[in-house]
């Protein structure tokens, strides 16, 4: 065996460290690092702001299907007569003229009085029965064909079923779950919408494409054009080594300065989410899921912007029609996650590690869309449909993560595992690239 | 396999062990064109040992030639091998090389010391051993005092010796420094000069260019001349120099009354022409500069002459390259 302090590792070692170091220190040099890394963190705290602001919020609660109303007079909400049988339009018939009397309810306690019971999600062919009818106005009513308006031969309950692509379907009975907490409502939807906004839009495509746009296009160029390339070139070792070394010092700025980010936005999503604890602990996996694609994306990016600086002295002009083009790839990400064209693009590969965390994370996401949809706003005299506050959002910002039928754990591993060979390549043609330039 | 966190134990065995018998310097007909300009043309070259002083104008392709030499650039035709070895293809023998490049630019932001010793460490030395060494040859080009300053606020001179300290790491057998002197003051050129010439001694093969004649000769008596990318001259500079005095000199004398001034020199038996070069200057050409120059103080005297400058523009490299390129000028 070969002495372990005279090994050729041992020497990589030394010289990778030597050029990882000497890149740290020299980005603290440079102002522009700090304006970049500034600016990054402004961003970021202005979302968090947003966000903060939105839960701070208490969002109007909306009697969604008017029976806190009493539209005869009488004192009585038509949601409490219809309890009690009696005829909502007519003041002669009320629980007040009952033996003994019931006392009329203040019109409160008929909003927000049927929230969401939906607790179960179908999978593939298979259709179950979910909802309760917390106020009574469809076990109140008169006959069993009144009470199974979708026909599924279960009174007040509403069945969810899936598609041939698998997109949820409900088909509700009349007045089961149809008056929901709003403010509740919004507040988780905006909570997650908000999340995955800020995750995949803020930390995988904008922090990860625009700081190794300015940090790492440099890299080597900078060095080139200065002549100070001649004093690390001048000594035993290969070119591609010093491309590895310097992307390698980037990383050690990059990785930690994300780490910091996440922190920061992971601990303040989780003290001003919604809910009952003082911290919800549950979604720190998600903002792993966005940490680790933001920082393969960096390591991406970071190869192959440093690799159009080596290429072109103005690299940069190169970086930006690619950084629009990731751009119109984030997007759709998040509109058509199955779309063929995201697999030639490094973002579209990142959006699938959070899409896929997301549908571990929130396994109840698809019931959380749906039933901001499932309700119809309206009164006694009519209803039209229109979503809860922060379901369109939500609807937007999760996607599912779009290889196929196969579950989001082997996706992640697939998309980690194109990325880190994305970096690779990138490496080594970048390093050849390196390789046969002439340095002035 | 861990990282050497602690930096501990020896470098490693090197693998590339150089050729035996080769020259430390072989050029075979190296030629570098861009488009088409030639920046150098047919050189042929081997240097083995000694101070050897590389004379050329700027752009006369000195610094393309070391560029090439350290595997910057890719020569367009011809080969180049460093103990043997193809410098573009492999950076092997760059762990016995040095190189001082051209221009000033630096990492101002780093103290010489810093400086170094971080890029001792590509040469495989661990972060003590790269301390140490760096320690050894700031003090050999005499920065030992200021190895704790930032090289931003270095003067030119100290900017110069740090880089040759940088290229000293490892105690190449091979130095190659561009126009190290450039920019520097007097007192640093002679410091700079004395480190070269101690390197000489100690047995190292030293490449250093310049385009200023009194200070190649004041390092060394090994030259080579370059001019518009070809190879013109090439030996003891003394030789070239008696080349140089079969050919005749040119002074410009500075003066109100040129005429005047021609009536008395030309009775001096060394003068061989004159010329009225403007209303102020007189120019004249003699075979023998130091008989004229004895002579010419007593002949102003004598006509009593009012003289503004004495101009000896042979002195300077230009001249000499039109000499040996055309044989005689005037």
């Amino acid at each position: 065996m070969a002495d372990k302090t005279n090994t050729i590792f041992r020497a990589l070692d030394r010289k990778a460290a030597a050029i990882t170091e000497f890149t740290m220190r020299q980005y603290r040099t440079k102002i522009s690092t700090w304006v970049v890394l500034v600016t990054g963190m402004i961003v970021i705290c202005l979302l968090m702001l947003f966000y903060v602001d939105a839960m701070q919020r208490d969002f109007e609660s909306i009697d969604n299907d008017g029976d806190s109303a009493d539209s005869d007079g009488d004192l009585y909400p038509d949601g409490q007569e219809r309890l009690y049988g009696t005829d909502p339009f007519s003041d002669q018939s009320h629980p007040g003229l009952f033996d003994p009397p019931v006392p009329p309810d203040d019109p409160s306690k008929w909003i927000d009085e049927d929230d969401f019971d939906w607790d179960q999600s179908p999978s593939g062919t298979q259709t179950v029965s979910v909802g309760y009818d917390d106020d009574g106005d469809c076990r109140s009513r008169d006959t069993d064909s009144q009470k199974d308006t979708n026909d599924n031969g279960i009174a007040c309950d509403i069945e969810l079923s899936r598609d041939l692509d698998g997109n949820l379907r409900y088909s509700s009975d009349a007045f089961v779950d149809e008056d929901p907490d709003d403010d509740a409502y919004a507040k988780e939807a905006l909570h997650r919408a908000s999340i995955l906004g800020i995750g995949k839009l803020g930390f995988v495509f904008i922090i990860s494409i625009f700081i190794p746009l300015f940090m790492a296009t440099g890299l080597i160029r900078d060095e080139m054009t200065s002549g100070t390339m001649h004093y690390m070139l001048t000594k035993p070792i290969a070119r591609t080594e010093v491309f590895l070394y310097r992307v390698l010092g980037y990383i050690g700025i990059v990785w930690p300065y994300l780490i910091l980010l996440t922190l920061i936005s992971a601990i303040v999503t989780g003290f001003a989410g919604p809910g009952d604890s003082l911290f919800r602990f549950s979604e720190f996996g998600i903002w792993l899921a966005i940490l680790f694609a933001a920082m393969l994306a960096t390591l991406v990016y970071g190869m192959l912007f440093c690799f159009l600086g080596t290429m072109w002295k103005y690299g940069i002009v190169l970086a930006i029609p690619f950084a629009a083009w990731e751009l119109g790839m984030a997007l759709l990400s998040m509109g058509v996650p199955e779309s063929p064209i995201l697999r030639f693009s490094i973002v579209g590969w990142a959006m699938v590690i959070v899409d896929s965390a997301s549908m571990i994370i929130w396994p109840d996401m698809d019931l959380l869309i749906s039933s901001g949809y499932s309700v119809e706003v309206g009164d006694s005299f009519g209803f039209e449909r229109e979503e809860l506050i922060g379901t369109d959002a939500l609807n937007y910002f999760f996607a599912t993560p779009g290889l196929g039928e196969i579950g989001p754990f082997l996706s992640m591993i697939i998309a980690t595992v194109v990325l880190l060979i994305q970096a690779i390549v990138l490496l080594f043609i970048g390093g050849a690239l390196f390789k046969g330039k002439e340095i002035e | 396999m861990m990282p050497d966190f602690h930096q501990e134990g020896q470098p490693e065995v090197k693998e590339w062990v150089p050729e035996q018998e080769a020259p430390v310097i072989l050029i075979e007909n190296l030629s570098k064109t861009y488009g088409k300009i030639h920046a150098l043309s047919g050189i042929t070259l081997a240097l083995s040992g000694g101070v050897t002083g590389i004379l050329g104008m700027n752009g006369a392709g000195k610094s393309t030639l070391f560029k090439i030499l350290m595997g910057k650039l890719k020569p367009s035709s011809g080969q180049v091998r460093l103990f043997g070895t193809n410098p573009w293809k492999n950076p092997a023998p760059y762990s016995r090389v040095g190189f001082v490049p051209e221009g000033e630019k630096m990492h101002d932001w780093m103290t010489a010391h810093d400086f170094i010793s971080t890029f001792a460490r590509l040469d495989g030395l661990t972060r003590d051993e790269a301390k140490l060494e760096a320690d050894r040859v700031l003090d050999f080009v005499g920065l030992a005092d200021v190895a704790h300053k930032q090289i931003g606020r270095f003067s030119k001179g100290m900017r110069q010796r740090t880089k040759i300290a940088h290229s000293l790491v490892n105690d190449p057998d091979l130095i190659i420094l561009d126009e190290p002197l450039q920019g520097c003051d007097p007192l640093a050129r002679t410091t700079i000069m004395n480190v070269i010439r101690e390197l000489g001694r100690m047995g190292r093969t030293v490449i250093v260019s310049s385009h200023i004649l009194s200070e190649i000769e004041r390092i060394t008596e090994q030259i080579v001349i370059l001019h518009h990318g070809r190879l013109l001259a090439l030996g003891n500079l003394h030789a070239i120099r008696e080349r140089l005095d079969n050919i005749p000199h040119r002074i410009e004398i500075g003066t109100q009354a040129p005429k005047d001034l021609a009536k008395s020199v030309i009775d001096i038996q060394s003068v061989h022409g004159i010329l009225f070069q403007s209303d102020s200057v007189l120019s004249v050409q003699t075979h023998n500069l130091g008989d004229f120059h004895n002579k010419l103080p007593q002949a102003i005297i004598d006509g009593g002459h009012t003289v503004t400058s004495i101009d000896n523009p042979d002195d300077d490299l230009e001249s000499i390259l039109g000499y040996l390129t055309s044989g005689s000028r005037l």
